[in-house]
């Protein structure tokens, strides 16, 4: 029998983590609060923890917690870090 | 003892291979299952999770054996696909998955049936800490004595995932086609978050199908899809949100008699194949084609019974106001779905106010609790469900819906020091506590349809989908294919 699938295949097909570092010595992480109460002060914590370990950092704010960052920003982040730290705090 | 097949498989990466020449070599290890085995699934899980070096034969097609391999995690090793009727399991005399078909050079040395950890590690040289350390395997398939085609069939489409939970009607290419009409079936209206599948017509009829649409319904269904791909819906954030929010559908205009819609009775459900066939097939193109299944990039803490769909229509002859869609800047004569991001109906009882006031207060007040007690204002939608013995009141001392809204809004107000408890705003929280707060930051995020039966005096508020910054759409059905 033939069925025609509700599913778009290629949106399901998972994509491959990016390869981690094995040192943060020297490296350049953007920390992005999406924009939640109280997402700075878990990156406040967490770029504490980054600098001691030789990290430089970047702070990026999402407009909207509820939708997906701008492109611009995603281009931004993707052109200057080497690495990204998302906050989701609630 | 085997040697290995010159049957040819289908890998789930799209290259046909002969089996020989994936298990050529000193060793390889074939391991063989299927997707309704619990043991092959939980094979599989460990052995993936172990990053073991194996060679996956699924007793599923392409499509499912890809699925099998998601599901489970397996990465970085060949997948193959094995369709009935099976040959390959047969020729090696598979009868039981997992089954472990070991190879030396092509020549079969080993075989584990079953899962048995302490056999596998042995077999592969990798630690499997998992639970439980052994379990019994499950029949192949080409062993089990085929079953009624009905049932069958039934079955299939939940080992698929084409569903809500609920058993669907099998998309086959004939009631599609028969949903589609004359329409193009590569047509797109975009792409569905939060897994942007794209949605063709083609893929928009499947769900229809799936969800028990008539094609007659297919228009509606259509127009619904459009509305929630406008950006300002945030379809991407409503998908993915802990919230147990969902999608309710309004229907107004001609539409409703056309197709049957009920606006009276029962009107939030169930009972009428329309109202819940439409509702469901667009949950079904946001789950199936966006990729928001419940679980998986459907966060939702809780989920809710409106998340297997809401469509209603406006009881626009018992409406004492102009019609919603009218209100919305549409013609009359003009068929109109709106979607409304909204939280599960909460009913209202209200037998014994004598006075628009009394009425509009008690509306206002069963909806001071939505969303959270001490969050105000709100500054998402609520939509009101009035009934028509209710707006009949209504009519009686000539309340536009204006001056209901603006009474709602008006009467919903505490002082900002009552409100200072757990949830409350940022608004609040700067607020003097003598500060007058309403419930809504304005009197338009409260819209009123009229619908529900002739008798009874229960109305009902959709609390807001508050923080996502979603506004209802209205869009034009069009019913020229």
């Amino acid at each position: 029998m033939e069925y025609v699938s509700p599913f778009d295949e290629r949106a399901r097909e998972p994509i491959a983590p990016a390869q981690r570092p094995q040192d943060l010595r020297g490296a350049t992480i953007a920390l992005l609060d999406i924009n939640k109460a109280r997402g700075n002060e878990f990156l406040d914590r967490i770029e504490e923890h980054l600098r001691e370990r030789g990290a430089t950092t970047q702070r990026y704010v999402k407009p909207a917690f509820s939708r997906p960052a701008p492109e611009e920003l995603v281009d931004e982040i993707a052109a200057s870090a080497d690495l990204v730290v998302e906050a989701l705090a609630d | 003892m085997a040697v290995a097949s010159d049957l040819t498989l289908d890998r789930v990466d799209g290259a046909a291979t002969r089996f020989a020449d994936v298990v050529a070599g000193v060793r390889a290890v074939a391991v063989f299952v299927h997707a309704d085995c619990p043991t092959s699934v939980l094979a599989l899980r460990q052995l993936a999770a172990a990053g073991a070096d194996v060679v996956v034969v699924a007793e599923e097609d392409v499509l499912g054996a890809a699925r099998l391999g998601r599901k489970t995690g397996v990465r970085g090793v060949p997948v193959l696909a094995q369709p009935a009727p099976h040959d390959l399991s047969r020729e090696l005399d598979v009868t039981t998955v997992p089954s472990a078909v070991v190879f030396d050079n092509g020549v079969e040395v080993d075989r584990v049936v079953g899962w048995d950890a302490a056999a596998y590690e042995r077999l592969l040289g990798v630690a499997l800490p998992g639970e439980p350390r052994t379990k019994p395997g499950c029949g192949s398939r080409w062993t089990e004595p085929e079953e009624s085609g009905g049932l069958d069939e039934l079955e299939d489409m939940f080992s698929r995932g084409w569903s809500d939970g609920l058993p669907v009607v099998p998309p086959t290419r004939e009631r599609v086609d028969a949903m589609l009409g004359s329409r193009d079936p590569q047509r797109s209206l975009g792409r569905i978050p939060p897994a942007h599948g794209e949605a063709t017509l083609e893929r928009i009829a499947a769900c229809a199908v799936l969800a028990g649409c008539r094609p007659a319904y297919f228009p509606v269904v259509v127009a619904a899809v459009e509305a929630v791909l406008d950006p300002a819906f945030n379809a991407h954030g409503l998908a993915v949100t802990t919230q147990p929010a969902g999608v309710a559908l309004v229907v107004n205009g001609p539409a409703r008699d056309r197709i049957g819609l009920n606006s009276g009775m029962g009107v939030l459900g169930p009972g009428t194949r329309a109202n819940a066939t439409i509702g469901r097939a667009l949950r079904l193109v946001l789950t199936l084609t966006g990729g928001a299944a419940p679980g998986t990039l459907d966060r939702s803490t809780l989920g809710s019974p409106l998340k297997f769909g809401l469509c209603i229509a406006e009881a626009e002859e018992t409406s004492p106001w102009e019609p919603f869609h009218v209100e919305r800047g549409y013609d009359a004569n003009t068929s109109t779905v709106t979607a409304i991001a909204a939280d599960a109906p909460l009913s209202i009882s209200e037998h014994r106010s004598r006075t628009p006031e009394e009425l509009a207060a008690t509306l206002g007040w069963a909806a001071a609790s939505t969303w959270s007690p001490f969050w105000w204002p709100m500054d998402d939608t609520s939509l009101f469900v009035v009934c028509p013995e209710h707006a009949a009141m209504f009519r009686e001392v000539g309340w536009s819906k204006v001056r209901v809204r603006q009474h709602i809004y008006d009467e919903v107000v505490r002082p900002a020091g009552e409100l200072k408890r757990g949830e409350a705003t940022p608004q609040v929280w700067a607020s003097a506590d003598d500060e007058p707060i309403h419930k809504w930051t304005t009197p338009e995020k409260i819209e009123l349809i009229v619908a529900g039966g002739e008798a009874g005096r229960f109305s009902a508020v959709l609390g807001p989908c508050d923080g996502m910054g979603t506004k209802p759409i209205t869009k034009e059905i069009s019913w020229s294919t």
